[in-house]
Order: structure tokens, then C-alpha cells, then sequence
């Protein structure tokens, strides 16, 4: 069981030149890689984390921007808004103003034309009384 | 037990042999020709995988590309964990093919039936299951942790055995033995014990009671690479960084 022989030294160089492949064919190559993997992924999470602050800011001034536009939306629809209910109360009092003076108008011309037609009335009650008086005297007796 | 054991050989369907050894004759030197088979089967394993996995590499990775980054990324964690973020990676080849070489073998070892191709003489088994092989990754790692010590600190790193007090010399030093005897016998017996336990009840009980233990055994197979890596990786950590204070100042900044 514990025969000891060449076989612990040839063993010994055996596992050494193993070692030297190994790290030529193995270590080396898949060390490369892990490394390289490794840099790419480090740059390219620097890339997005760089892309993604950017990004943010973008939104960030995109909506300061909207807000901003809202804000003199407002404004401009509470100007018109103002601007509307003006027009609108000088309309409507230009309006009433017309009515009234219409009205009045009409009323004078019918006040006119009520007169006239007193007038005129009255000018014929005279003619009409004498013609009431004739009818039930006599011509003789009127005209005398 | 060895002798119970090989008594029972003869008698029965499973076999278990410990300390036969299929040897090899190179020159004069005597090796284990079955630690090697597994060895290579293992390391052809390990290399086909590797080969698989960057041959089209994509940066978004995918089947076998991404199941070996997942490994990677374990090994790279645990020595990370080890030695900090500043010193890990040129030791990340070294404590990887640590775990991988042992996870692999001792998972081989317990998921493969070795035995059934016959050898003339012992058996296919985990190559972790031969004390040559643990004792080779031990003295490896005790080299590395020496050599991380001398890299990192020059001849500063021979305060360390007086450090705190000199009293300790004498435990300092003998701490430079014990921990490769520790983490080789610590491999040795596990992956040994568990395959001999699994043979044992195969031997006594051969259908589905032992598969419970087989279970186990992947299981502590797994921990005992991870544990053997965690610990060379904390050796070259403690080399590299000496006891006490230190070990503080670096993490404060």
C-alpha cells in the first residue's frame, strides 16, 4: 500500500505539464473571456445608466415644458374667456340701448299719430255735431 | 484486514486487492502502470473538455462553454476566497488543476467501473487511490507555498518559523512537514477508504445496499478535492502574507 517508486515523480512533472496545458488551453482563454465579458457588461451598463440619466432629464424638461404650455393655455382661455363675457355684456347693452331707443321711437310716432287722429277727430266732431244738429233741427235753425 | 480481504478473493464474485500493482518497467525504475492509465484517461478527459469549451468561444456562452466558465468561475472563487483579490490569479492554474485533476480522478474512480478491464496483475481504480500520486500533489504544493513565500517576500519569508515568538521554531518547522503528510494521507485514505467500503459490501451484499455508500463516496470525493485545493490555496496564502499582523494591515486597505 505504501510502496513508494518513480511513479511519485513522474506523477509530479505529469500534473505540472498538466497545469501548463490546462492554463494554455483552459484558464487562459476562458479567463479572457470572463474578463472581457465582464468589461462589456460594466461599459455597457455605464452606457445605459448614462442614456437612462439622460433620458430622464429629457422627461423631466419635456414636462416642465408641457406644463409651462398648460399654464399659458389657461391663461390664454381665461383671457378669452374675459374677453367673451366683454363682448358680450357691451353687445347686450348695445343691444338694449337700440330697443330702448326703438321703442321709444315707436311710442312717439304713436303718440304722433295718436294726436293726429285726436285732431282729426275733433276737426270732425264740429262737422258732424252741426251735421247731428241739421239732422234733428233743420238746416234753417243751424244756419240761422 | 488486507489478509481477510484477500482471502475472501478467492471466493467470491467481486474482487479487492490492495497493494498489487501493475508495474512498469522503465529502465530501472519500477512505476505503477494503472495510476498512470487513469492518470491519462483523466487528463485526456480534462483536456477534451478544456479543448471543447474554447474552440468556438461566444460571448454568450452556451453547452459545453458555459458549464467549463462555471467551473472556472468556481476555481477562480476559491482561490479568490484564499489569497485575496490582489494575489489570486497567477496561482488560479496551480489550485485549479489541483481541484479539477483530483475532482475528476476521484469522481472516475467512484462513477467508472475500472474494474471490469482486466489488467495481468492489481486494478484500474481513482489514481488518487495510490499514496504516490497524493504524496506528488502534497510535495507540489508544499514547493508552491515555498516558492509563493520566496517570490513574494525574499529571504523575509524564514521570519515567519520565529515570527511570533522563537519558542515555536521547532512547530514551525515541523508544520512544513505535517501539512503534505496531512493533505496527502488525507486524500489517500479517503478515496481509498471509500472505494475498500464499496468493495467490502459489494463483496457482502452485491445488489443496490451498496449504492447508498456509493453515494457518499461521490460526495466525499467531491469534498475532499475541494478541501485539498481550499488548503494549498491557504498554504500559498500563509506564505505569501506570514502570520498576525501582517495578514491585518493587508485587509485594512
Amino acid at each position: 500500500m505504501f510502496d513508494f517508486d518513480a511513479t511519485l515523480p513522474l506523477m509530479a512533472v505529469q500534473f505540472l505539464l498538466l497545469a501548463v496545458l490546462l492554463n494554455a488551453i483552459f484558464y487562459k482563454p476562458l479567463t479572457k473571456v470572463l474578463d472581457d465579458r465582464d468589461n462589456y457588461i460594466r461599459t455597457n451598463e455605464a452606457q445605459a445608466r448614462e442614456r437612462l440619466s439622460k433620458a430622464e432629464m429629457l422627461a423631466k424638461q419635456y414636462e416642465e415644458q408641457l406644463a409651462n404650455a398648460r399654464r399659458q393655455s389657461q391663461n390664454l382661455i381665461a383671457i378669452a374667456q374675459d374677453d367673451a363675457r366683454k363682448i358680450g355684456a357691451t353687445k347686450i347693452a348695445e343691444a338694449q340701448k337700440e330697443a330702448q331707443a326703438q321703442r321709444e321711437q315707436a311710442q312717439s310716432e304713436i303718440d304722433r299719430q295718436k294726436q293726429e287722429a285726436m285732431q282729426r277727430l275733433e276737426e270732425q266732431v264740429d262737422s258732424l255735431s252741426r251735421q247731428i244738429l241739421e239732422k234733428l233741427l233743420g238746416p234753417e235753425l243751424v244756419n240761422r | 484486514m488486507l489478509s481477510v480481504l484477500n482471502g475472501l478473493n478467492s471466493l467470491t464474485l467481486a474482487s479487492l486487492e490492495v497493494g498489487h500493482h501493475f508495474y512498469w518497467q522503465l529502465g530501472n525504475l519500477k512505476v505503477h502502470g494503472q495510476v498512470f492509465l487513469t492518470s491519462w484517461f483523466v487528463i485526456g478527459l480534462l483536456v477534451v473538455a478544456s479543448l471543447l469549451a474554447t474552440r468556438n468561444i461566444q460571448r454568450i456562452p452556451s453547452g459545453i462553454q458555459n458549464f467549463m466558465e462555471y467551473a472556472l468561475e468556481f476555481i477562480r472563487d476559491l482561490a479568490k476566497n484564499q489569497l485575496g483579490e490582489k494575489d489570486y490569479r497567477p496561482w488560479v492554474p496551480f489550485i485549479g488543476t489541483l481541484f479539477l485533476f483530483i475532482f475528476v480522478s476521484n469522481w472516475s474512480g467512484a462513477l467508472i467501473p475500472w474494474k471490469l478491464l482486466r489488467l495481468p496483475e492489481g486494478e484500474l481504480a481513482a489514481p488518487t487511490n495510490d499514496i504516490n500520486t497524493t504524496v506528488a500533489l502534497a510535495l507540489l504544493t508544499s514547493l508552491a507555498y515555498f516558492y509563493a513565500g520566496f517570490s513574494k517576500r525574499g529571504l523575509g519569508y524564514f521570519k515567519k518559523y520565529i515570527e511570533p515568538t522563537p519558542i515555536l521554531l521547532p512547530i514551525a518547522i515541523l508544520e512544513d512537514f505535517t501539512k503534505p503528510l496531512s493533505l496527502s494521507f488525507r486524500l489517500f485514505g479517503n478515496i481509498l477508504a471509500d472505494e475498500l467500503v464499496v468493495a467490502v459490501l459489494v463483496l457482502l451484499v452485491p445488489l443496490f445496499v451498496p449504492l447508498p455508500v456509493m453515494a457518499l463516496g461521490l460526495f466525499t470525493s467531491a469534498i475532499q478535492a475541494l478541501v485539498f485545493a481550499t488548503l494549498a490555496a491557504a498554504y500559498i496564502h500563509e506564505a505569501m502574507e506570514g502570520h498576525g499582523g501582517e495578514e491585518h494591515e493587508d485587509h485594512s486597505h
